[in-house]
């Protein structure tokens, strides 16, 4: 039995465990990476106000992300906690490798490229591949995260069974 | 110009780049010194350490020939006309900003070449050596190009009307002769882990004047108004070109282990951002418009050392991350035999307390300006200045980063009360945190202790720390970053006395740890013109000003260093610190001149 309801509360779980594992790398000096600043900044150079809209954005991208878990999760006709842990594994790599390293900096406007010349003054560097430029165990600490998301994601969404 | 072993005069250099990386460009029209992708990244050509390895990219007369060159007008575009018997022909260098509507090269160097009078015959060649000469490189001839690739990197070079060139001994070489009014174009397009773009001539052109025309448009945005606007026009010229603008990062000098003293082993990379020139960063931008390039800064500064914080690390790396290893290339010579030549820098893990004052003072920089600071970097802010309360009594490799034994340097406490004393003034602005109790006592105990042992009664001056009772140039920054003492004129005089020589300052004459000599340090030259018009010595500070003006390099940049026997530049070239300390002597002269040293203060 595959559950919608247990992947979403999942995914909402999973996020909350997510944010706050790399919130406290960063407090504890792991990474400079901090994806609530990363997103709000799309809207706002005001750091505080960056934050509050990042970490909504990035709940809503756990439950989106949630979504697709469980659409991979129906279509394979199989989930579980370790299952979920390695689509975890898919997600940072998908995390890592493309969507912050390469879409982000391409729409965000306030993020520099390795094509940013003298003509523009960006606020934000750039993630870099595998987000190495915010620090070496970045990568480390997203892949974990994602494992951690996907676990739980695959666990709620059969009942923890 | 005339090469020994070699090897330009470092005063014969001039600098074109794009806001990423940068190429040094010799009054004989070498390239000979570029690092791709990135200002920090390994050079492809580097002839500039070891004319016979480095590798490089030459175009000029085939005769002997006499050289005029200058910037273009408030621009970082390189202007050479080389004269000879046959007649002159012009060379137009620049590194191309992206054009964002087409599709365009990573980096690219575009040379132009125009005859203006004769027939001149030039030859070119273009010598790739990937990683500094480490990597096994290829070149081929592919869809009508010389492509030279190694591993992810590649660098297609473009020919339009300069001959076909030929391949020969590692490198493409060739002819062209034009006739007047008639041109040429080379380029150098570069790919780094991408597919290498291949540029037709139109393309590349309308870069070229695109670029041309951005300089001036952004210099034209400066903003000052007093003496030797040249001279601040063209430092803030130079420092865009060291600010990385991926990042908003600054390197100290695009250049790596150009020797402090010919022969000698001072080589050091300078391709990092030092913490330490943040305020006289922050401050330069701040007084001359540079709002946004101050902004990207600020927050580079603050994302940077996030991971460290609330201890700094005296320097980083341009994308922001910590890890700067120090490496030697055996297999290179160093410019005119100084080696080793050092990749990295090593100086990252020494204690410099100094940094805290300079960041603080950039902060309190910003705050100011800009009027507020958010709650999380008030917060981190507040926990920098509680970490200079505890560390302040701490051992530190001062200002110089002598890698000696740590001692107690007094401008680092100095610059530690300086670090509290803005946070205090943080805090009564209410943009950060207020413990302004805690560290208005600090501060005290600070001042009380330079006092005490930073003073030398029989020099009459503050001295470079108390088991060394000798004077060091860099006391001169107490004045300059409005250290509260009466004894300031006392100390500047006996700089005067025992460091200076006609324009020129020595850091210190004691050791540090490190045999061999040194030039004289321009900064300090520029920081005691500002320190003499903030003590009430205008006329003094005119006159040194206007010496020190007359020193640049005939396009107007500065090394670190300048051997005072024979003018040669000594250093990482241009220096990012020369030229801050230039611009904000100027604006200081000019605003004391305006309002009086009060205000300048």
């Amino acid at each position: 039995m595959i559950s919608l309801w247990g992947a979403l509360a999942g995914g909402a779980v999973g996020t909350i465990l997510l944010t706050s594992g790399l919130r406290i790398a960063q407090e504890v000096g792991v990474t400079r990476m901090d994806i609530p600043l990363l997103l709000g900044t799309l809207f706002t150079d005001r750091r505080g106000r960056a934050s509050v809209i990042g970490y909504v954005l990035h709940f809503a991208n756990g439950l989106l992300f949630a979504l697709a878990y469980y659409g991979v999760f129906r279509a394979v006709g199989h989930a579980g906690w370790l299952f979920g842990a390695g689509l975890g594994v898919v997600h940072a790599s998908l995390a890592g490798g493309a969507l912050l390293t390469v879409l982000l900096p391409a729409v965000h406007p306030r993020m520099g490229t390795p094509w940013t010349d003298a003509e523009k003054a960006p606020l934000l560097e750039a993630p870099g591949f595998l987000l190495l430029n915010y620090g070496r165990r970045t990568a480390l600490w997203t892949l974990v995260g994602h494992v951690v998301f996907g676990a739980i994601v695959g666990g709620f969404a059969t009942g923890l069974y | 110009m005339e090469r020994v072993d070699g090897y330009a005069p470092l005063r014969d250099y001039a600098l074109i780049g794009d806001g990423r990386t940068g190429a040094l460009v010799a009054r004989d029209g070498s390239v000979d010194w570029l690092c791709l992708p990135d200002v920090d990244s390994p050079a492809v050509f580097a002839r500039l350490l070891d004319a016979e390895r480095g590798g490089s990219f030459r175009l000029e007369p085939v005769a002997p020939f006499e050289v005029e060159r200058r910037y273009l007008e408030g621009s970082n575009v390189l202007e050479t006309t080389f004269i000879t018997a046959e007649g002159r022909v012009c060379v137009t260098d620049a590194m191309t900003l992206t054009d964002t509507r087409r599709l365009s090269p990573l980096r690219e160097l575009v040379r132009e070449v125009e005859a203006l009078a004769g027939t001149v015959p030039l030859r070119w060649a273009f010598e790739p050596r990937f990683d500094f000469g480490r990597a096994q490189s290829r070149i081929e001839r592919r869809a009508g190009r010389w492509i030279a690739q190694a591993g992810a990197d590649a660098v297609v070079l473009g020919l339009w009307d300069a001959g076909d060139g030929e391949l020969r001994n590692g490198g493409v070489t060739g002819e062209l002769a034009l006739a007047p009014g008639e041109s040429a174009l080379l380029s150098l397009a570069a790919a780094n882990r991408e597919p290498a773009l291949i540029p037709g001539r139109r393309d590349t052109e309308a870069r070229l004047e695109s670029t041309k025309r951005f300089w001036p448009e952004w210099a034209g945005r400066l903003r000052y108004e007093g003496a030797w606007p040249d001279a601040v026009t063209r430092s803030a010229l130079a420092l865009k070109l060291l600010t990385f603008a991926p990042s908003g990062a600054i390197v100290a000098a695009p250049t790596s282990s150009l020797p402090e003293w010919i022969g000698g082993t001072r080589n050091w990379d300078y391709r990092f951002t030092w913490l330490r020139d943040a305020c006289w960063t922050l401050d330069a931008m701040l007084r001359l418009g540079g709002h946004e390039e101050a902004h990207a800064f600020f927050w580079w500064l603050m994302h940077a050392s996030r991971l460290t914080q609330p201890r700094l690390q005296i320097l980083y790396r341009i994308d922001g991350s910590g890890h700067t290893e120090e490496q030697e290339l055996d297999h290179f010579a160093g410019y005119r035999g100084s080696s080793p030549v050092r990749v990295g820098n090593g100086a990252r893990d020494q204690v410099q307390l100094d940094v805290y004052g300079g960041v603080l003072e950039a902060i309190w920089l910003y705050g100011r300006e800009v009027g507020r600071l958010d709650g999380d970097t008030g917060k981190e802010v507040g926990r920098i200045a509680d970490y200079v309360v505890e560390h302040w009594r701490d051992k530190d490799n001062g200002i110089w980063e002598v890698r000696d034994e740590v001692t107690h340097y007094v401008q680092s406490k100095a610059l530690c009360w300086v670090a509290l004393d803005r946070a205090c003034k943080l805090a009564a602005e209410g943009l950060i945190p207020d413990r302004a109790g805690r560290w208005r006592d600090a501060a005290d105990e600070i001042k009380a202790w330079v006092e005490e042992h930073g003073w030398d009664e029989q020099l009459q001056s503050y001295v470079r720390a108390p088991d060394m009772r000798e004077l060091d140039a860099s006391l001169l920054t107490l004045a300059v970053l409005g250290y509260d003492s009466s004894r300031l004129r006392s100390t500047i005089a006996a700089v005067e006395r025992d460091l200076r020589e006609g324009p020129y300052v020595y850091r210190y004459r004691g050791g540090d740890g490190l045999t061999g000599e040194e030039g004289a340090f321009l900064t300090c030259s520029f920081w005691l013109v500002d320190a003499l018009a903030r003590t009430g010595r205008l006329d003094d500070a005119n006159a040194l000003m206007e010496e020190l003006v007359g020193l640049a390099n005939d396009v107007g940049l500065y090394s670190e260093e300048i051997d005072p026997r024979t003018g040669e530049f000594l250093g990482n070239f241009p220096q990012g610190l020369t030229h801050l300390a230039l611009i904000n002597a100027a604006v200081t002269i000019a605003d004391v001149e305006a309002q009086g040293t009060e205000r300048a203060a």
